[in-house]
């Protein structure tokens, strides 16, 4: 049986990668998916990176998984929120499903591995992982010397640089682009010969995946430039650089597919998957700002207005500073990160054991979802808010108490700021990209179906495929399925999958649970909601 | 300075000591080393460094922590060695207490 190859391009859409493959800049990718199958991705909502590779690796849904975001409440009723780590994961992944059957894995690059997994093989981890820790993050210890041996190895520009991430996300200066995008292709590679390096091992492994995330990147900062529906039509030579850039950027990931798809030796099962799509996007929805307008959010320092600046920005830099910058006693919504874009409620004030009655925050919810979708953008006049959910319809699950209560779904993928602004809406001077639902798939192998296009597969299907694939059993408690049209007829009676109960490996822990009453607390919740107009 | 402290004081000296080899950085640590200005660490680096420990110690409340580092000054928003290990020892002694 050959390896099964794991590659995760994050953010990945057919919106702009079929142009590629059809014009030969992605000539390897177009013979991947014509030698394979391909299909539309359906991710979790929101279509956020945290928890939808959280939802691949596990073949499970955030309420069942515990990851909601990049940042994660402390308990139901915090306003704290720390940074999501591997401990979060509450359910076993496809890393440790595999390692307890006895397969080796190498893991790169995927989002919430640190701390690092004690799997059977190896784990640098991506996401939000310094550079500066990187070598914490390495499993087995000594992986971080043994890369460091690399002529190539670089951490500075394997792992994260807050600050350039920040550009992704909030924009940079015209001059500062091309330095940017040439980063990310010097980056992709760094990962590519570390995957090189740990496949000289005589003990191969079974599963080898790795993520690259500057497809997020680029298209966050240059979806103008890589959309050709949104190319200038005649470029400015320095947009003509920037596209010629961007273009080389996507040419030289091809090469490394095929370049890793040889290296992991014959007959591979070749699995692509991103953790969610993208569109462009320009209007950004200031949430706490609307929020302090209906008066369900006080600032602790009364009416400073300290808007941002005019350039529309979401507030990457000031993530859960609504700890200290909210009037607890008053506040009974706010949103913590513009990447969520979730509302919390405070069903309990700082320090007091009185949560809101049932009722009241039920009719809460109902009010600010009616107002959100009420909202008009100023100057057409059109809905920014196309759908409100309720926590308990999109994250069912034993964790959900740690979500956000509302989950907003924009117009055209417009952002969430979380900044302070006298404006409610701005919209961005030039389109940007943003986060959209339907990200791709495309997989190709011995047993895979040749040139099939398969109707619209779930994020939680990937991993009882990759399972499958390895001949580990696929346990029945994920709420994924194994996508059986994805194979040749007859395969699945050949070779019948193993199923196995689920659960065995899970950190089930529910987060905190309910509420005592006092008397003088009772009054202060009660004075809270008078203010607001909720009880007489 | 207690048996407690001085075991996580040293085992934080050893964490950065580990680190700091692949920052280039040369120069003394000790209890009164700024993460921040002296060590030249971003505050996503210390957020990442409390995960680390927290792997060690068990659960801290390093989100209370850093928010309360986060409302200070300016000039004053920065953890010293000492105030981590002083941090870490008090709130694993109150866990401990509390199983």
């Amino acid at each position: 049986m050959g390896k099964t190859l794991l590659i995760g391009l994050d953010g990945a859409t057919f919106t702009v990668l079929d142009p590629l493959m059809d014009r030969d800049v992605m000539p390897f990718l177009g013979s991947l998916a014509a030698r394979g199958v391909r299909a539309p991705l359906r991710t979790i909502m929101p279509p956020l990176t945290p928890p939808a590779w959280t939802s691949l690796m596990t073949g499970k849904r955030p309420g069942e998984h515990g990851v909601f975001d990049f940042f994660q409440k402390e308990t139901p009723d915090s306003e704290y929120f720390h940074f999501a780590s591997s401990q979060d994961v509450r359910s076993a992944t496809i890393w440790s499903r595999a390692s307890e059957d006895g397969k080796r894995v190498i893991s790169l690059n995927f989002p919430l591995m640190f701390p690092p997994p004690a799997v059977n093989g190896y784990v640098v981890p991506g996401g939000w992982m310094p550079w500066r820790q990187l070598r914490l993050g390495c499993h087995p210890p000594g992986l971080f010397d043994r890369l460091k041996a690399l002529p190539s190895f670089e951490p500075r520009e394997l792992a994260l640089d807050m600050k350039l991430e920040a550009k992704a996300i909030e924009g940079c200066a015209a001059e500062e682009y091309a330095d940017w995008i040439q980063l990310h292709l010097r980056r992709e590679q760094r990962w590519f010969e570390i995957v090189r390096d740990l496949l000289q091992d005589e003990e191969q492994a079974d599963l080898v995946a790795v993520m690259f995330d500057g497809t997020d990147k680029l298209q966050h900062l240059c979806w103008r430039f890589i959309d050709p529906a949104f190319r200038p039509e005649h470029p400015s030579p320095w947009e003509a650089e920037i596209i010629a850039l961007c273009e080389r950027y996507f040419h030289d990931l091809d090469a490394i597919i095929r370049d890793l798809v040889e290296l992991v030796g014959p007959d591979p099962t070749v699995v692509l998957a991103s953790d969610h799509g993208f569109g462009p996007s320009s209007d950004v929805l200031y949430l706490n700002a609307w929020l302090e307008q209906q008066g369900y959010l006080v600032y602790a320092d009364g009416d400073d207005a300290s808007a941002p600046d005019e350039a529309p920005q979401v507030g990457f830099s000031q993530m859960t500073r609504h700890v200290f910058e909210l009037d607890w006693r008053q506040t009974v919504a706010y949103a913590a990160t513009p990447s969520s874009q979730g509302i919390h409620i405070v069903r309990r004030a700082a320090g007091s054991e009185v949560q809101m009655p049932t009722e009241t925050y039920e009719r809460l919810l109902a009010e600010i979802a009616a107002g959100l979708l009420a909202i008009r953008h100023p100057e057409d006049g059109r809905p920014l808010v196309t759908d409100v959910r309720l926590r308990g319809e999109i994250f069912r699950g034993p964790y959900e108490e740690l979500a956000p209560d509302l989950t907003l779904v924009l117009a055209d993928g417009g952002a969430v700021s979380i900044l302070r602004s006298d404006t409610l809406v701005r919209t961005r001077p030039e389109p940007t990209g943003n986060h959209r639902p339907e990200g791709i798939f495309i997989a190709c192998g011995p047993s895979i179906k040749v040139g099939a296009w398969l109707d619209e597969l779930s994020i939680v299907d990937v991993a009882p495929l990759l399972l499958y694939s390895l001949d580990v059993p696929v346990p029945l408690d994920m709420s994924g399925r194994l996508p059986e049209e994805a194979f040749e007829a007859g395969e699945l009676q050949r070779r019948p999958p193993r199923f196995s109960a689920g659960g065995e490996h899970d950190q089930a822990t529910p987060p905190e649970g309910d509420v005592v009453y006092d008397s003088d607390e009772q009054e202060l919740m009660l004075s809270r909601l008078r203010a607001l107009g909720y009880v007489e | 300075m207690t048996e407690l402290d001085q075991q996580v004081f040293g085992d934080v000296l050893e964490l950065i000591a580990e680190l700091s080899a692949d920052w280039e950085y040369e120069g003394p640590v000790g209890p009164d080393t700024r993460f921040l200005a002296d060590l030249g660490l971003e505050s996503l680096d210390l957020v990442v460094l409390g995960t680390m420990i927290q792997h060690r110690y068990g659960q801290l409340p390093f989100a209370e922590y850093y928010a309360e580092v986060g409302q200070r000054p300016v000039a004053e928003r920065d953890v010293s060695v000492a105030d981590l290990v002083e941090f870490v020892c008090r709130n694993r002694t109150l866990s401990t207490e509390l199983t």
